[in-house]
């Protein structure tokens, strides 16, 4: 009776358990990345979305604030609780990947019928390769133009904006009124990524590149910068404002031009009071090479996860949507197959005809498994320079060594 | 209460007083246990049950029950606290990756990354910067706080109230000051450069947070800010526990208010100083929240002190093996803040 | 002191001071109601051109304020039961001897708090993790927090129990008391005072705690205020005014609370605890 009894018991809790479950199994993808924090975001909406249209698959979607995400991915990743999915920002992404941390993916992407790595512009893709494998895809992508302030040109009497740095600086020279609290120009200089950011691509565009930084060229816009610092044409405060405060101080009529990227145009189409244009970041020399940052993030899968293929329909899913990502977040698609739809403003998109140009010199921080601590010693050596320290010269040497100390030359 | 302060004064400073105390002490039982350890006995079963008795009241009624105090609390400090820096003071030898960052265990590396800290260029910059930052941050706020607390224990209507508005920087959490600073300190549009110039004070804008010969203030301003609520509440207390009758002989005596202040306020604070300027330096030392927002360290790191490299070096560059160092490093200085501390404690009196 | 007007004068200066020091907390407020581009204007402005208090609620209604802030709340007051149960007895230990050990027990409670909180947060995740503690990440923090704000405790209550009569203690030993019915009848009614002020004070500052939640605490609707702060810094954006109201808004109702019970606090802790 007893054994029966128990036997009941046994059975009644298996149907109870299997009532419980639902037909399929289901899976859980935790996915991590910085959007919807504060507003809804690529991730976040997307992430949802491809939770509502895969009844087998549950997303558990985290925000994790920017300057976050790399320690709690890595702290996450050494304590067996990492995310089957990430989005980094592109030279973080050499870290992981260079280690075994993403998923090869090369293999799935040559079988998929929606990913192919030809869509994709160069330089993001050159952030997701490593050794020659690919580990992620792009999931955005920006660069850095020069804004101008058009009514202040015409004040000044200049009718073109600046194609070189030299003309940048005379042109800076004669925007400025001490009086009126107007500088020429402001950038951002600062002692961090933003800083390296804005700086690298002026090495690139002398010849040099992350593993060779002391550049004639690179000196030499160096002494401009420092020029126009000294002379009063910038802030000096160049070297401690981020971009957005930078633009800000643009955008309340405080510099004629600013160096940033199309994240800025929205809150500039609101808050400037002024007529205002976007050129291509100025060359050295005239017709001289072309550069110019690239920034944007990446989505890589995990190499811990325990769910590969329904993580890769993920990253299918999101690039699928690539096509709406502008018109719906005001991000730029990392893609050339992708034609952007006229928003109607006319100051928007003529900005946006200018990145889109200025995408095609977008060139990739490293990638490189220690890409922070080459960014360090470049912007170190930049703020050195800039804040007469060292000369030019002697801070991007001296940036060169740790550099070469880096990459184990 | 009434009746307890009549008690007080009874057991007064008086050498008599304190000797007839004493000598109750050392008779009561109770008391007598306490200073001594216990005695050695012979181990028996039969003492056994005997022997669980005794300490299960000793916990309630006997030395046991301040070592069952205190060990509570240093239980959960060596757990929460001690656990993290034998963590740190290993990871400081060791060579340290992603993969090994949930692990004791890692390939020992000897003193190479003490060499490699030592070896940046950076180096004896952040060690001065680290100097100038926690002397003058202790100073400025040591000093106002001090210059705070005795204007404030002067008699005056509304003296109590406002002091409290003094504590409003204890409340507000680090990453809103030093967002706050950093706009009133911006360059160009920062508002204390606007107030200096129509002050005639200066007469061209200070970037104090990219002018590499004053960075290092723009932090050291903001902190002496936060920490002055610290100092001025912990010095008042002090202030109010010297008694009233030492001044007024002294002032009978003929003592101006400097020398008052010299032979009475500063020697009976002796205890409250220690405390105050051990618990101000390991605050110092702390103090991360306020560079990120200011200077991020810069410019050309004129502006880093060794918490924020050590922050640097693991969250930013992740390079956890040299974070690690760097902290284990600052251990020197608040061992010095440790010894400042227990000696002020020497000095005590107790009520 | 026969100058009637001395009072007056000290009174005004006294105004004077805290007018200064309160500055920096005039401008947050003011800096929440600007425009963005208002922000930036140089020279820069004492008040307003148009002052915009939508932010408030915008930013109220989008960042789930009540729920940060009822977080934060709790957060506090584990850390402040926490550290007034584990720190009280430690204190008055530390306060009752005058010996060697007693020195060591002071040493090694400053000394534990060499590392800051930042360097500390990764051995205590993979600790947390190893005992499932993760999984209870409000408590986690509490237990990490606790731990930082317990020195701070000790030193100010073993103070205050400098200040109980040993021989108050003493002649209720005599009396017949244990040594606990002593502590719990005689010592700890006359410290209340002071404990109650440190209490505060360690609810206070443990409000802003930041860095053991931010990384310990994952799921939104369990994180406090001062982590929701963080996610308007952005790659590429921060939005200031938002930032500066939300500070307003996370730091105004304690600031009130403060405001009430400062008159008590600041007499709680300098009268002492006999008066």
């Amino acid at each position: 009776m007893k054994l029966h009894f128990a036997a009941l018991m046994a059975a009644a809790s298996i149907g109870a358990m299997s009532l419980a479950t639902p037909a399929f199994a289901q899976v859980t993808l935790k996915i991590w990345s910085i959007d919807g924090v504060d507003r809804p975001g690529i991730a976040d909406t997307w992430s949802k979305e491809f939770d509502e249209a895969n009844e087998d698959i549950v997303v558990e979607y985290r925000a994790v604030p920017f300057d976050e995400l790399v320690n709690e991915t890595l702290r996450a990743f050494a304590t067996g609780n990492a995310p089957d999915i990430v989005s980094f920002d592109n030279p973080d992404f050499a870290m992981f990947s260079s280690r075994g941390a993403m998923l090869d993916i090369t293999d799935r992407v040559k079988n998929s019928e929606i990913l192919s790595k030809a869509q994709y512009f160069e330089g993001p893709l050159n952030s997701v390769t490593w050794d020659g494998k690919l580990y992620g895809i792009p999931k955005y992508t920006d660069t850095i133009g020069v804004f101008y302030n058009k009514d202040l040109f015409a004040k000044a009497g200049i009718t073109e904006p600046p194609q070189t740095w030299d003309e940048f600086a005379a042109d800076a020279e004669k925007l400025t009124d001490s009086a009126a609290g107007v500088y020429g120009a402001t950038f951002s200089a600062r002692a961090g990524e933003e800083g390296t950011f804005q700086f690298l691509p002026i090495i690139q565009m002398s010849g040099g590149g992350y593993d060779h930084v002391n550049t004639e060229g690179a000196a030499q816009v160096l002494d401009l910068w420092k020029k126009m610092i000294d002379n009063g044409w910038a802030s000096k405060d160049v070297l401690s404002l981020g971009q957005w405060d930078s633009t800000g101080t643009f955008n309340s009529g405080n510099a004629a031009m600013a160096v940033s990227g199309p994240w800025e145009v929205d809150r500039m189409i609101e808050d400037a009071k002024f007529d205002w244009g976007v050129t291509l970041l100025p060359t050295i020399t005239e017709g001289g090479d072309r550069s110019s940052a690239l920034g944007g993030f990446d989505w890589g899968i995990m190499s811990t996860t325990k769910h590969p293929d329904e993580a890769f329909r993920a990253l299918e899913f999101f690039s699928s949507k690539d096509g709406t990502m502008f018109e719906d977040f005001g991000n730029l698609p990392a893609r050339a197959d992708i034609a952007l739809p006229a928003s109607g403003d006319a100051h928007k998109d003529a900005a946006l005809k200018v990145f889109q140009e200025q995408l095609k010199y977008a060139q990739p921080r490293g990638p490189h498994p220690e890409w922070q601590k080459i960014s360090k010693a470049i912007y170190d050596a930049m703020q050195a320079a800039l804040t007469g320290q060292m000369s030019s010269k002697d801070a991007l040497d001296q940036a060169q060594a740790s550099i070469d100390t880096i990459l184990g030359k | 209460m009434k009746h307890h302060r009549i008690r007080v004064s009874e057991f007064g400073w008086g050498e008599g007083a304190f000797s007839s105390s004493l000598k109750r002490r050392l008779l009561h039982p109770k008391c007598f246990a306490i200073r001594l350890l216990p005695q050695r006995e012979g181990w028996s079963a039969a003492r056994l049950g005997g022997l669980m008795q005794r300490f299960l009241s000793g916990l309630r009624d006997g030395v046991g029950f301040d070592i069952l105090l205190i060990s509570i609390a240093m239980l959960f400090l060596i757990a929460m606290a001690g656990l993290p820096l034998v963590y740190n003071v290993l990871m400081s030898f060791q060579q340290v990756d992603m993969f090994t960052l949930g692990s004791f265990i890692r390939p020992f590396a000897g003193i190479q990354n003490y060499i490699d800290v030592v070896r940046q260029p950076e180096f004896w910059l952040v060690t001065r910067n680290t100097a100038v930052f926690v002397f003058f941050s202790m100073a400025g706020q040591f000093v106002l706080g001090f210059a705070l607390a005795l204007f404030f224990a002067q008699k005056f209507p509304g003296a109590a109230t406002i002091r409290g508005l003094f504590l409003v920087s204890w409340v507000m959490p680090g990453l809103v000051v030093g967002a706050i600073w950093s706009w009133i300190l911006a360059g160009d549009f920062g508002v204390l450069n606007a107030i200096l110039k129509s002050l005639g004070i200066i007469q061209s804008n200070i970037f104090w947070k990219s002018d590499p010969s004053v960075s290092i203030w723009a932090v050291i301003i903001a902190n002496i800010w936060l920490g002055l609520a610290f100092n001025m509440l912990l010095l008042s207390v002090g202030l109010a526990g010297i008694s009233r009758d030492l001044y007024e002989a002294a002032e009978l005596d003929g003592a101006n208010a400097f020398q008052r202040f010299w032979t009475i306020t500063l020697p009976m604070m002796r205890s409250t100083i220690g405390a105050v300027l051990s618990l101000g330096l390991i605050g110092t030392l702390q103090q991360f929240d306020l560079f990120p927002a200011i200077t991020e360290g810069g410019p050309a790191n004129t502006s880093t002190v060794a918490q924020y490299w050590s922050w640097q070096m693991s969250f930013q560059l992740y390079d956890f093996a040299k974070g690690a160092t760097i902290s284990v490093m600052m251990l020197v200085l608040v061992l010095f803040a440790s010894i400042i501390y227990v000696r002020s404690t020497r000095h005590e009196v107790r009520g | 002191m026969t100058r009637p007007y001395v009072p007056w004068l000290l009174l005004a200066v006294a105004l004077a001071l805290a007018a200064v020091y309160l500055f920096p907390l005039y401008w947050m407020y003011i800096t929440s109601l600007k425009s963005g581009s208002e922000i930036f204007a140089n020279p820069p402005t004492f008040w307003p051109r148009e002052a915009d208090p939508s932010v408030y609620g915008a930013v109220w209604s989008r960042r789930t304020m009540s729920t940060f802030l009822w977080n934060s709340t709790l957060i506090a007051a584990g850390v402040t039961a926490i550290t007034v149960i584990f720190g009280t007895g430690c204190a008055y230990v530390l306060a009752r001897y005058r010996n060697v050990w007693v020195d060591v027990g002071l040493f090694a409670i400053l000394m534990l708090q060499v590392l800051p909180a930042s360097v500390m947060v990764t051995p205590l995740f993979v600790a947390f993790n190893q005992f499932g503690l993760l999984n209870y990440p409000r408590t986690a923090v509490v237990l990490a927090a606790a731990a930082k704000a317990m020195p701070f405790f000790v030193v100010l209550v073993r103070a205050t129990f400098m200040t109980v009569p040993r021989e108050l203690e003493e002649a209720a030993l005599v009396d017949g008391n244990s040594r606990m019915g002593a502590f719990f009848s005689i010592v700890l009614p006359l410290a209340r005072n002071g404990i109650l002020v440190c209490a505060i004070l360690t609810f206070m500052s443990s409000f802003g705690e930041y860095i053991y939640s931010k990384s310990i605490i994952q799921d939104p609707s369990l994180q406090p205020a001062s982590v929701g702060l963080s996610g308007f810094l952005g790659p590429n954006s921060t939005d200031w005014n938002s930032i500066m109201a939300y500070s307003a808004i996370y730091v105004t109702p304690i600031l009130a609370v403060f405001v009430l019970l400062q008159r008590r606090i600041v007499s709680g802790l300098t009268s002492g605890a006999l008066k």
